[in-house]
């Protein structure tokens, strides 16, 4: 079968849509500046603002300006709509789902409404702090559209990666019949947390970034949403659907190397680049464009210049980053930048690298103007925290890819509880530094299941959590109230982000394998059971070491209480065999 | 310069959650990366917060570290050369 794209919807700091945000594109016209939205007090940072505030977004988005909704969910809307609107799909009653990556979720209201909380005010905005609130709010917004009060949903939350994971595991439900329709991508708003985050890890440029420049002095951040109307090539012919381009490949890899750098020698993006070309059944000849990742951090830019050269060597195809036209969206970045893709191989150009006037040592040296020019097949990249690699290929032709039915299957070893003492043995106290109790019980669990299943390296690491890190998560948005966003420290920053669990396990067990994290209330772990099977079923994994991660905190809990939602605390591991069904 | 050194090991400890370790353990004049303690770059940063919230330093560049951060000594001269407070 091919997975033919027939819609797209993208919005960012360059366009409210595609018509815009391809405008923009083609004039070279950046939409990072000043900071007019988000109200932080780091206005010396320039970001890449989708310049109206969330009232003016809820009346585009043709909500009730009183709804309580998150700014990623607005931002998410307004792309998803787009997309299916575009495909002039409708009525998709044997299956649609709608897969959305974001990391931050419902921060934004979380941090506008924290001093509320304490006084038992503005309490219907804290069950849409976490992520999958926001893909909730977005099919539920749909609904009119698709007609579907109640689609296949997941959240996938690999940071800077999400959307393009999204993408993956929507072509994979298809591809096992699990969906007849997918729309897929992500979806990210500023939120002053991870604008402060990014600052201590001081890789914030102060004035517009400049991927894979030689002064580069890293990257400006930006939000949007970016999404991918997927279906099967026959389904889209028979309705007389226009088709934009074809998923042809894809791979998902962990760098293992490190919770926020990359290797030097860019080994787990170049395993993502190489593995999405194999399964496209291409040579590296036969692309046209990479849309790099490319976020102008010193430390991404030359990993992935490394990566680059070893896939492609002295036939290096036109690259260039469209980050500087956006800012880095984050967790959106995949399906903003896959939309990006589409639009190149239909309107036949290479994007412009803006701002790059000077090469360095190790550097790939990237487009500098716009290009008009056929595309064949374009690479798209997104990367994110933990190492977690994506790589797409868009095709204005597409490639066979194989289906298969989805098999269930019950795992072959299962470690549900870990005492102190065993913790200790499986992970030092060295090791546990920077960890919380319950981040050290799931690393001991994991490495146990390991022991005991025989199988060190598995070939997929998935984790299924509801809440994420939420120890880390409120330490850092504490800090930044209480020290209005000054002094802050680097370490709950890294450690708070959803994918924190199974990119740790892969750094310490050297993984390169398959990783991914879904958050999800309340069945993360049906997304992740489902991801593991479909892969097997496809033959693209034969083993999948399973994490079940939540935490309590008392911050957070405090809150939950105003509300019927709790968390259930588990740190729990499990290794799943491929052919060992009970 | 001696209470300086002592202060700042027991700071080095509290930030970077050495649980087990006492000012005693660290060398005064060992390497703090790669070999001696074996910090990476995330402990870098929090060693600029550290000079940032308790001595008053602030570094633009992350780069600057590397020489101030060679080791417990050279990161107390720096200090004792640019503390504002």
């Amino acid at each position: 079968m091919r997975i033919a794209i027939t819609g797209i919807g993208a919005i960012s700091a360059i366009g409210r849509n595609c018509a815009e945000t391809l405008q923009s594109i083609l004039n070279e016209q950046s939409g990072i500046g000043a900071m007019r939205v988000l109200g932080s007090v780091h206005t010396e940072l320039p970001v890449g603002e989708v310049p109206f505030s969330d009232a003016e977004l809820k009346q585009m988005a043709g909500v009730p300006v009183n709804e309580p909704m998150p700014r990623t969910a607005l931002l998410g809307l307004l792309a998803a709509r787009e997309a299916l609107q575009e495909s002039g799909i409708r009525n998709q009653e044997s299956g649609f789902a709608f897969i959305s990556g974001t990391t931050v979720g419902g921060m934004d209201l979380t941090e506008q409404h924290w001093h509320d909380y304490a006084s038992g005010q503005a309490t219907e905005c804290i069950a849409l702090h976490e992520a999958d609130a926001s893909t909730q709010a977005i099919a539920q917004h749909l609904s009119p559209i698709t007609y579907h009060l109640s689609p296949i949903t997941a959240t996938p939350s690999t940071a800077c990666s999400s959307a393009l994971n999204a993408i993956m595991l929507g072509a994979n439900m298809l591809r096992t019949g699990q969906a007849k329709a997918v729309l897929a991508g992500g979806a990210e708003s500023l939120s002053k947390f991870h604008l402060n985050g990014f600052n201590t890890l001081m890789i914030l440029d102060h004035v517009p970034c400049r991927p894979f420049d030689a002064t580069r002095a890293g990257l400006n951040l930006g939000e949007g949403a970016g999404y991918l109307l997927l279906e099967r090539e026959e389904d889209a012919l028979a309705r007389g659907a226009v088709i934009l381009g074809y998923i042809s490949g894809y791979a998902n890899t962990c760098d293992a190397y490190h919770q926020t750098a990359s290797s030097e020698n860019g080994e787990g993006a170049y395993r993502a680049m190489k593995g999405a070309l194999e399964m496209a059944g291409l040579k590296p000849s036969d692309i046209d464009y990479v849309n790099a990742h490319g976020t102008a951090t010193p430390n991404n830019d030359l990993s992935e210049s490394a990566a680059l050269t070893r896939l492609f060597g002295a036939s290096m195809p036109a690259v260039s980053s469209t980050k500087a036209f956006t800012g880095h969206t984050t967790s959106a970045s995949g399906g903003l930048e896959a939309a990006i893709c589409v639009m190149a191989l239909q309107h036949g150009f290479v994007p412009a690298n803006l701002n790059w006037t000077e090469t360095a040592e190790g550097l790939i040296q990237p487009v500098v103007h716009t290009e008009h020019r056929a595309l064949r097949h374009v690479l798209c990249n997104a990367f994110g925290f933990g190492g977690n690699e994506s790589a797409l290929v868009i095709s204005a032709s597409g490639s066979e890819l194989s289906e298969a039915d989805l098999r269930h299957r019950t795992p072959a070893v299962a470690v549900e509880t870990m005492d102190d003492e065993t913790m200790g043995r499986y992970v030092s106290g060295a090791e546990a530094r920077r960890m919380t109790l319950q981040t050290r019980r799931i690393v001991a669990a994991a490495r146990q299941v390991m022991e005991q299943s025989g199988i060190a390296q598995p070939d997929a690491i998935v984790c299924a959590t509801q809440w994420g890190c939420m120890a880390q998560s409120m330490k850092f948005l504490q800090e930044m109230i209480d020290n209005n966003e000054q002094q802050l420290k680097p370490t709950p920053f890294i450690q708070s982000t959803h994918n924190t669990i199974a990119s740790q396990i892969a750094i310490l067990t050297g993984n390169h394998g398959y990783n991914i994290t879904y958050a999800q209330r309340p069945d993360a772990l049906d997304c992740a059971l489902n991801d593991i099977e479909t892969q097997m079923s496809l033959g693209y994994i034969r083993s999948a070491l399973l994490l079940r991660f939540d935490e309590e905190v008392e911050a957070w809990d405090r809150v939950l209480a105003l509300t019927s939602e709790r968390i259930h605390p588990c740190a729990s591991a499990s290794m799943y065999i491929k052919d060992q069904q009970q | 310069m001696e209470q300086l050194i002592e202060q700042l090991k027991h700071q080095i400890i509290e930030a970077l959650n050495f649980e087990d370790m006492t000012p005693a353990d660290i060398d005064t004049d060992a390497p703090l990366f790669g070999e001696g303690l074996g910090l990476d770059s995330i402990d870098a940063l929090e060693l600029i917060m550290l000079m940032d919230r308790e001595y008053g330093i602030k570094l633009a560049d992350p780069k600057a570290g590397k020489a101030i951060f060679q080791s417990v000594r050279t990161m107390a001269e720096y200090i004792q050369a640019n503390r504002t407070k």
